[in-house]
């Protein structure tokens, strides 16, 4: 199964649909932290809430180290992951598995919501004998659930006893102490869906990806391929000492297909297909597939055939689909306001600023921070946009705060920000935007992005000015991006993935993007001709003041955010798969943005292998 | 903030890919069909070598090996499922030498450390022989090109570094080719009844208030393997493996941990163990632990100590066999302790050494170290290691030495991982044994004459290819678990904990006065620089006239507070609750 994973974690996320209406969620009436845990009804059948509620109410009564404090917050999540993964390449099976886990995290907290034991990076990590992580029982069983919540609980509590001490040591050799509150009090919120029960067995999936992949043996140029079916069904349990409870259920169907070939002088190109949808049953059948692996297959081999890009300045013209990835990546690192953890040791900022993971948005509300008549929305609870289905759509946040539409900026100025329960300069309350992949630390992310503007061009007045630029540039031709790369989706080894992120990451936070489908557009005749071998540099959110047009067009593009590691808001963020990835969308228009460098390839040609490849039929 | 997350199911499950090579029986299998896998290999081969040999730099040696593994895996615990599945991989490699057998891509330059991983890659299951040539073909290309960059930094490195006598030593040995054709094994498990399983048996574990965690896993491993190389060596082999683990957890009240771990292995379904047998060994190693958290901690002590079978078998591993392996010899960050001592008395002249992959079993019992070939397609080899306390030779892959030109069959690795030198099953044999009243009898002599006040009996140890929980031990080391002091006045022995053998085990074979008569099996899986290989290791007990040991260091990490939920005499558990929604038995139950 393929699998670009940073940390070594399994699952995968996807978002809502369960199989009935879920229940609203509510807000109890009292906001004021409910210290006495809510019963779960005797009428409840699900064992591990029962297990989640008494052994919290035991931590909550008499968790307590002699002459330490007792916690004052405590969180239970849990994840039951149904994954059915198939992989195949021209029309042979590579890899099937049917895989059923759980998976637990529980957190403690010493201290208050003032100041905690929370978001403190050490130099020495304490290492629990079992950790407050792992992998636990799919049974349901109250028993043994009881058993691993109960060590999980301890060792959570003592870590957050010493990351406490460690902390108040560090604050003291501060000069000013944060004057910002570690942790929002949110008021309880009760949410339990119905639970779902995957059905893999109602279409043959290996049938399916051999049949899809096949059509790729007409294309003897390529390579290597991998074609990917992803399904996963999720059920996510969140507790915590507030009153808060969570059952929500949610499902992703991805087909994920990467393709590969050399050019003749050597170099290495790629290109890849993706499909997400909200269930199994919505995959379209193979010959549907089929027809767009093809295309995907007749772009990758005019590529091949495409003459070098040459070392280029000037104005370059997005297509919607490409506008939207690059916003992506330009805009996330920047989209959140939560402060992010005190660190002992100054590696840590660093690698999440060569990582692009800096914000330059906090300390900014109120001022212009992008063109005036732009407005980016971000909106979790919308379900669709003309007609597509909004994969970044949820009711609850994964800290089980209700999600809220926010407007991020209006009109060119800056309003808001995606917050968690984790206070930032800005803003001190969340508004339900905390998200995470397979339990992972909770960050503010976007869900539904929108980037519209007002007083934009359509197709024509759009290429009009493109070329109006152009010609005023003293360019001959000009460059348009239709689409850009996503190495997550579009290398078929670990191996391959890790070259990317080890020859960009430095470059990530000066602004270096890698376009994929990339035409010369001439000015004199507006002839397209498609071209290869380019990266861009300093693409960041800079750029963004100098849009020259922005058209009226827009694309719904889904795809999976990153969480791993310290990818969550950084640039890399935006480059994940359905294994692990977080489901989201953005919606974009065309944009023409002026002064963009473009660099073609000046290094040495892999050499061509020397034995040609043997015929696929 | 909240630890790394931390795997808690055993190595074997989803980290560790596991090979099994215990081939069922000596005799040559009969010749079959050519699978269309071996075809495709084969094709590819002629028009790789045909293209190759001819480029700048020339390929000499091309070999491909194909595993096909049919895994089942069924893990619990504390009383449910942690997971059950079935998965199906092949796994590809290729190996395209540049250069020359005296010196190719391969040779390690100067004092870096090589990389041990190499790259293979997944293939296609089905057999669409144009579609598998194809892979083949573009790892082919991948791998030739990293021999080729690889051989420029020997070649300069060659010019720049002082090499050492081993440094002249080929980077490859030339071999016969082999055919042989087996027929394909399948593996075809019904988890069910492992499901319940292991459910009951850590259901039974968590009965004692002392066990923190405990996991029970079966897997049932079915590899196929082909291979072909330049040399016109052709194979096709299959072996199955079963095996069930126990491990549990627990603290003594000072924090140090004491793991428990217990492992069955079997060849044929109708093998493998039966309730009742499972049952009883839980029972000891519920009554191993709450003894070792009582146990007071051993005090630092010199003097003669007896290891059981058992627990001999993994010293001999660990100890001496490791040290047996040809390539550390190659090695001058290694100890390189025993190159210069071929010919010369290491051990008593009563103790001989073998290390036998050609064996299936032992004494009614199976040998995890078994196989026919080793992963370089070499057929493995009866090596005589040690013979009357005399070292006589290593053992080998195709990587030789300056004394020790050609393989002898113990080339193996984890998939994954380049193939070095490994043990199969270490065989040790005695001609100066005594029964075991009779070895303890010579432990009291011991003890008064060098007037001491106990000497130690050594039950268990942990090694690199024993479970030691989370920690990944190196090769050599040695961690005795469960330890009892013995007293010259007859006084019941007394079990102690946190034993650790101070200064080099290796002095300490060479202070064995005496074995027992009874050889036990250790099967395991070791865990070395080509990965984890199965493994067994053979010995009696053995009676070491001193041995040194200190107190180990104790975690700082101090036991739950709260006791266990199902043991708190506080409540907060409500007993009739229909404890588990799959109606599995609730904790203990027994059949």
């Amino acid at each position: 199964m393929k699998k670009f994973s940073v940390i070594a974690w399994i699952a995968a996320f996807a978002i809502p649909l369960s199989a009935g209406v879920p229940a609203h969620a509510t807000h109890t009436a009292s906001p004021a932290a409910a210290r006495v845990q809510a019963a779960v009804p005797s009428t409840e059948t699900d064992q591990t809430l029962h297990a989640m509620h008494d052994e919290m109410e035991r931590a909550r009564t008499r968790l307590q180290l002699p002459g330490v404090e007792k916690p004052f917050y405590f969180e239970y999540r849990l994840m039951d992951v149904d994954v059915r993964a198939v992989t195949a390449s021209f029309g042979s099976l590579i890899n099937s598995s049917t895989t059923r886990n759980r998976f637990m995290s529980v957190d403690v907290r010493v201290g208050d919501y003032h100041l905690d034991s929370s978001n403190f990076i050490s130099e020495d990590g304490f290492q629990g004998f079992l950790g407050s992580t792992g992998q636990v029982g799919i049974d349901h069983d109250y028993n043994s659930l009881r058993q691993d919540l109960w060590l999980a609980t301890d060792q959570a509590y003592k870590q957050a006893v010493t990351q406490m001490s460690l902390k108040q040591a560090f604050l003291r050799s501060l000069t000013k102490p944060p004057e910002i509150d570690d942790f929002w009090q949110a008021p309880p919120t009760q949410q339990i869906d119905p639970r779902v029960n995957p059905d893999w067995t109602s279409r043959n999936w290996e049938e399916e990806a051999r049949k899809a992949s096949e059509v790729l043996k007409n294309f003897p140029q390529l390579n290597g391929t991998r074609v990917n079916y992803y399904m996963v069904y999720v059920t996510y349990y969140l507790m915590n000492s507030e009153g808060t409870t969570l059952r929500t259920s949610r499902s992703l169907a991805a087909i994920e297909a990467a393709i590969d070939t050399q050019a003749d002088d050597g170099m290495p190109l790629h290109n890849f297909y993706s499909l997400y949808l909200a269930r199994p049953a919505d995959l379209p059948d193979p010959e549907t597939v089929a027809k767009s692996l093809a295309q995907t297959g007749t772009d990758l081999i005019m590529l091949r055939a495409s003459p070098l890009v040459p070392d280029y300045t000037g104005p370059v013209l997005f297509d919607a689909p490409a506008a939207g990835s690059v916003l992506a990546q330009v805009l996330s690192p920047s989209l959140s306001g939560a402060r992010p953890p005190l660190s002992m040791g100054s590696s840590f900022d660093a690698v999440m600023e060569r990582f692009g993971g800096r914000s330059e948005w906090t300390g900014r509300v109120g001022t212009r921070v992008l063109p005036a008549n732009v407005t980016l929305v971000d909106d979790p609870t919308l379900k669709e946009f003309q007609g597509k289905p909004l994969l970044g759509n949820y009711a609850v946040d994964d800290e089980g705060v209700i999600a809220q539409r926010v407007t991020l900026v209006d009109n060119g100025t800056l309003r808001d920000l995606l917050m968690s329960r984790r206070p930032g300069p800005d803003f001190q309350k969340s508004n339900g935007h905390a998200r995470s992949a397979n339990l992972s630390d909770t960050v503010p992310l976007a869900s539904n992005l929108f980037f519209q503007a007002s007083g934009s061009l359509d197709a024509a007045g759009l290429k009009k000015k493109f070329l109006d630029a152009c010609h005023d540039d003293g360019h001959e031709w000009c460059l348009e991006v239709k689409r850009m790369d996503n190495p997550a989706l579009s290398s078929i080894r670990q191996e391959d993935f890790n070259d990317f992120i080890g020859s960009i990451a430095g470059g990530l936070s000066s602004g270096e993007r890698m376009p994929l489908v990339v035409y010369r557009v001439y000015v004199a005749d507006g002839r397209e001709e498609m071209v290869r071998g380019g990266h861009i540099e300093g693409l960041t959110l800079r750029s963004l003041r100098n849009i020259l047009g922005i058209g009226s067009d827009s694309d719904v593009s889904t795809y999976m955010q990153n969480p791993a590691g310290g990818f969550a808001g950084t640039a890399l963020g935006a480059f994940g798969s359905a294994q692990g990835g977080i489901p989201s969308t953005i919606t974009a228009p065309s944009l023409l943005l002026d002064e963009i460098e473009i660099r073609g390839f000046h290094g040495e040609p892999r050499r061509l292998p020397l034995v040609p490849a043997p015929a696929l039929k | 903030m909240k630890t790394k997350p931390m795997i808690r199911t055993l190595g074997v499950s989803t980290v560790i890919l596991i090979t099994a090579w215990a081939c069922v029986a000596g005799d040559r299998p009969p010749q079959t069909a050519t699978p269309p896998v071996l075809t495709a290999m084969q094709e590819e081969l002629d028009r790789s070598m045909a293209g190759i040999s001819k480029a700048e730099p020339p390929d000499y040696f091309i070999s491909y090996t194909v595993a096909d593994r049919q895994y089942s895996e069924v893990s619990g615990s504390n009383g449910a499922l942690l997971s059950s599945g079935d998965s199906r991989a092949r796994w590809l490699e290729v190996q395209t030498r540049v250069g020359t057998y005296q010196l190719d891509d391969t040779h390690k330059l100067g004092d870096r450390q090589p990389s041990w991983t190499s790259p293979g890659t997944t293939m296609a299951l089905d057999s669409d022989i144009p579609v598998l040539r194809r892979e083949i073909w573009r790892e082919t290309s991948r791998q030739y090109r990293a021999a080729t960059e690889a051989l420029i930094k020997v070649q300069t490195s060659q010019q720049v570094q002082v090499q050492t006598a081993e440094g002249n030593a080929p980077d490859f040995s030339r071999e016969k080719a082999h055919v042989s054709i087996g027929p394909r094994v399948d593996i075809t498990v019904d988890r069910k009844p492992w499901e319940e399983r292991v459910r009951k048996y850590t259901a039974a574990f968590s009965n004692s208030p002392a066990v923190l965690n405990s996991i029970a896993t079966f897997t049932a491993l079915g590899t196929n393997q082909y291979q072909v190389n330049t040399e016109g060596t052709k194979l096709a082999f299959g072996q199955v493996h079963y095996r069930l683990e126990l491990y549990v957890q627990s603290k003594a009240p000072d924090g140090m941990d004491i793991n428990r771990y217990a492992n069955f292995d079997w060849l044929t379904p109708k093998d493998a163990p039966t309730d009742k047998v499972v049952f009883d060994r839980i029972q000891t190693m519920i009554a191993e632990t709450e003894a070792l958290d009582n146990a007071p901690l051993v005090d630092p002590y010199a003097g003669p100590a007896l290891l059981t079978g058992r627990a001999a078998a993994v010293f001999f591993h660990e100890v001496f066999g490791h040290r047996a392996e040809g390539f550390r010899q190659k090695d001058i960050n290694e100890g390189q302790t025993f190159t210069s001592k071929v010919g010369e008395q290491i051990l008593p002249e009563f103790i001989s050494i073998k290390d036998d992959p050609t064996e299936a079993s032992f004494r009614g019992q199976m040998l995890l170290g078994n196989y026919a070939f080793d992963d370089e397609g070499v057929p493995g080899e009866n090596v005589s290691l040690v013979d009357h306390g005399v070292l006589k030779t290593f053992l080998m892959s195709r990587s030789p030495l300056v004394t020790i030109p050609e393989s002898n069959g113990h080339g193996r690795r984890q998939l994954g991982f380049v193939p070095v030198a490994r043990q199969g099953n270490l065989i040790v044999s005695s001609s100066r044994t005594m029964t075991d009243a009779q070895l303890r009898q010579k432990l009291i002599e011991l003890v008064k004459a060098q007037g001491k006040p106990f000497g130690l009996l050594i039950d268990d140890i942990a090694g690199g290819f024993t479970f030691t929980g989370r920690a990944q031990p190196q090769a050599f080391q040695v961690l005795p678990l469960v330890v009892y002091k013995v007293f010259p006045d007859g006084r019941p022995d007394q079990l102690v904990r946190g034993v650790d053998i101070v200064g080099t085990p290796l002095v300490s074979l060479t202070k064995i006065v005496a074995t027992g008569d009874t050889p036990d099996i250790f099967n395991g899986y070791c865990g070395a620089e080509s990965g984890s290989v199965p493994v067994s290791a053979v010995a009696p007990a053995i009676l070491i006239s001193e041995m040194e040991v200190q107190k180990k260091e104790t975690s700082t990490d101090k036991p739950p507070i709260l006791p266990p939920p199902a043991h708190d005499p506080e409540g907060h558990y409500p007993g009739q609750n229909n404890t588990a929604e799959n109606n599995s038995p609730t904790k203990g139950q027994q059949p």
